[in-house]
């Protein structure tokens, strides 16, 4: 399936769309006064977890699309790995940065709750989007390996 | 199940998005008719911490209980006070950006609470070294008493300070100064020149960042 340029491109297109925000989101990134790209120590888990979502969404998502296209199967694969790519990435919204404060200065406590609760179980919700992204990839394997089998 | 969920998300990222670029209207609009902000006016913030009489001012935007805070006081922080505040050319002042949760606001004032005695800076290092998961009780009301009492603290006037809500106005005082330089995230740091030009730095930035911006002010 990767040896078709297409799906290579949306691979591609995929992980870093995913990969940049992220980043910027997480503060890995920062963009002024100058650019500037910093992993402090601590949080050089957060980083690896960062890239294995985005890496896993940008395997599991052209996949699904493939096995849709090309096999006519059910979308429920594509919804898990959708679903894998948006806790990991709505973990890396930090309470504290800009997109936290439009949040919670918008919708209140009620934001305040969601972005506290995606900041205090950032590294886990990352991890259990990693597991679904994981899972996601085990079962479209699985299914696109019994279907293109040939009799 | 699924669509919905991302729906909501959209939507709430763009109702969210729409407010935050009025207020940067707002701002620009702001700008435009006045020749610049008022200076700010840090009279309400923490006590200065260097010399008061230092070419340079870096006034840093905090909220206790943010991890980009913890994080920039346990790794730029040290530097800057070693390069530039112990050598006399900046001073800091620490204003009070509480917008997490509920125990950021109380923990903003104990620390004027402890100022009265005399303790700002040792209760403000207290919060960072503590510091867990937003209004999980690490702030709670008894967890500020006991660092008050770990601080040597005078207790009674501790508590009758916290008590009646004492520096309440004062930390208002302290957002609204930071709303009206546009900070829009923890911990967001103003660089005052000699001059009175104002470089803004977003976020926990490392200490490179802190030291291009403030060289050449020197």
């Amino acid at each position: 399936m990767f040896s078709s340029t297409a799906y290579t491109i949306l691979a591609g297109v995929i992980f870093f769309v995913m990969l940049i925000p992220l980043l910027i989101l997480s503060e890995f990134i920062f963009l002024e006064p100058f650019f500037i790209f910093h992993i402090p120590y601590e949080q050089s888990f957060g980083f690896v977890l960062i890239l294995a979502v985005s890496a896993m969404s940008a395997i599991v998502i052209p996949m699904n699309v493939y096995r849709i296209r090309t096999l006519q199967k059910s979308t429920s694969k594509i919804g898990g790995g959708v679903l894998g790519s948006i806790i990991g990435a709505s973990a890396g919204i930090c309470s504290c940065g800009p997109f936290g404060f439009a949040l919670i200065s918008t919708f209140g406590a009620v934001a305040g709750t969601a972005t506290a609760f995606l900041s205090n179980y950032e590294i886990l919700l990352r991890l259990g989007s990693v597991g679904i992204l994981c899972l996601v990839y085990y079962t479209t394997t699985k299914s696109i390996s019994s279907e293109c089998k040939i009799n | 199940m699924l669509l919905a969920i991302f729906v909501v998300m959209i939507v709430s990222v763009a109702i969210a998005y729409s407010s935050y670029y009025e207020r940067i209207i707002v701002m620009q609009e702001h700008r435009m008719n006045v020749s610049g902000p008022a200076p700010i006016n840090l009279t309400s913030g923490s006590p200065v911490l260097g010399s008061a009489s230092a070419q340079i001012t870096i006034v840093e935007f905090g909220d206790y209980q943010c991890e980009a805070c913890y994080h920039w006081y346990h790794n730029t922080r040290a530097d800057i006070i070693d390069n530039y505040i112990e050598t006399g050319k900046v001073n800091l002042v620490f204003m009070d950006l509480p917008f997490l949760g509920r125990d950021s606001i109380t923990a903003a004032q104990a620390t004027y609470c402890a100022d009265d005695q005399g303790k700002y800076w040792e209760y403000h290092e207290t919060l960072y070294n503590f510091q867990e998961a937003i209004d999980n009780g690490w702030a709670s009301k008894d967890r500020l008493v006991s660092f008050a009492f770990n601080l040597d603290m005078n207790l009674d006037e501790f508590n009758d300070c916290m008590d009646s809500s004492k520096y309440a106005k004062r930390v208002k005082a302290n957002y609204d100064e930071s709303q009206r330089f546009g900070a829009e995230a923890t911990p967001t740091f103003l660089i005052i020149s000699p001059d009175g030009a104002v470089k803004k730095i977003t976020s926990a930035q490392p200490y490179s960042v802190f030291s291009q911006v403030i060289e050449p002010m020197l």
